[in-house]
């Protein structure tokens, strides 16, 4: 799976499609983790285009969320449709990553 | 690695490799079953995707050998329940059951986890060579909140 990165200056916007599995997860920590060596710690993640997430795919965005918040940064999360939403709640994930409805409103305060 | 879709009187089965590309064909099975039962609540798919997809998972994952265990899924939809029932090849294991939701922290661990909170029976058993898992979810639940 490939995902499409967008550098808007003050934060970065990578957007998975498809299903956001065990195939997909692993690329986008590996860039997640390239951006926050690289000093961009602000990061959303547009779940848009995104019909299915499974444990590797909330694994890695947790793991994303530690790594940017340990550089003083935050990792977002926009757009997510319903089995998403149902899993993170389910996981009791939308604790520390709570949904936001579009990306404009996640970067709101950046 | 292609695996082979089949239609019989009451079951939707699938055989082929346990390997990553192959969880694709698990969606796409479980898709047409409910394409043909419109009855099925959309909310009792999703869950019981995402409950059956990580049972997957576990096979792709942790199935030995590597690459070259075989798996057969067999989903049917009941009046009151769908249940799906999973065959490897792969070596003998014991599942850790009754796993809690691992804590907001960590990156791995909640695979088992959310499918036991999906499931309503979850059955693992291991016969001859082969492990055998059986998944159900009862219909027409109250909605998780």
């Amino acid at each position: 799976m490939s995902f499409e990165e967008a550098d808007l200056g003050t934060h970065v916007v990578l957007a998975p499609e498809g299903k956001f599995n065990l195939v997909a997860a692993p690329p986008l920590k590996a860039r997640i983790d390239d951006l926050v060596a690289a000093g961009r710690s602000r990061l959303v993640v547009d779940l848009g285009a995104v019909d299915f997430i499974d444990s590797s795919g909330l694994g890695a965005l947790i793991g994303g969320l530690k790594s940017a918040r340990q550089q003083g940064g935050d990792l977002r999360i926009a757009g997510a449709g319903d089995q998403v939403r149902a899993v993170l709640k389910l996981t009791n994930l939308d604790r520390i990553l709570a949904p936001y409805d579009t990306v404009e409103e996640a970067v709101h305060d950046w | 690695m292609t695996g082979d879709a089949a239609r019989g009187d009451d079951a939707y089965v699938l055989e082929g490799f346990a390997v990553p590309e192959q969880l694709d064909a698990v969606h796409t099975l479980l898709a047409q079953a409910a394409a043909e039962h419109p009855e099925l609540d959309p909310m009792d798919v999703m869950l019981f995707e995402t409950a059956i997809i990580e049972i997957a998972n576990n096979v792709v994952e942790y199935g030995r050998p590597e690459g070259e265990v075989r798996w057969k899924f067999t989903i049917r939809v009941r009046e009151d329940e769908i249940e799906a029932e999973l065959d490897d090849t792969g070596q003998t294991f014991t599942p850790e059951r009754g796993r809690t939701m691992p804590g907001e922290d960590a990156e791995g661990g909640r695979g088992l986890a959310i499918a036991e909170a999906v499931l309503d029976r979850i059955e693992f058993k291991r016969l001859d060579d082969t492990n055998h898992w059986r998944m159900v979810r009862r219909l027409g639940q109250v909605r998780p909140d």
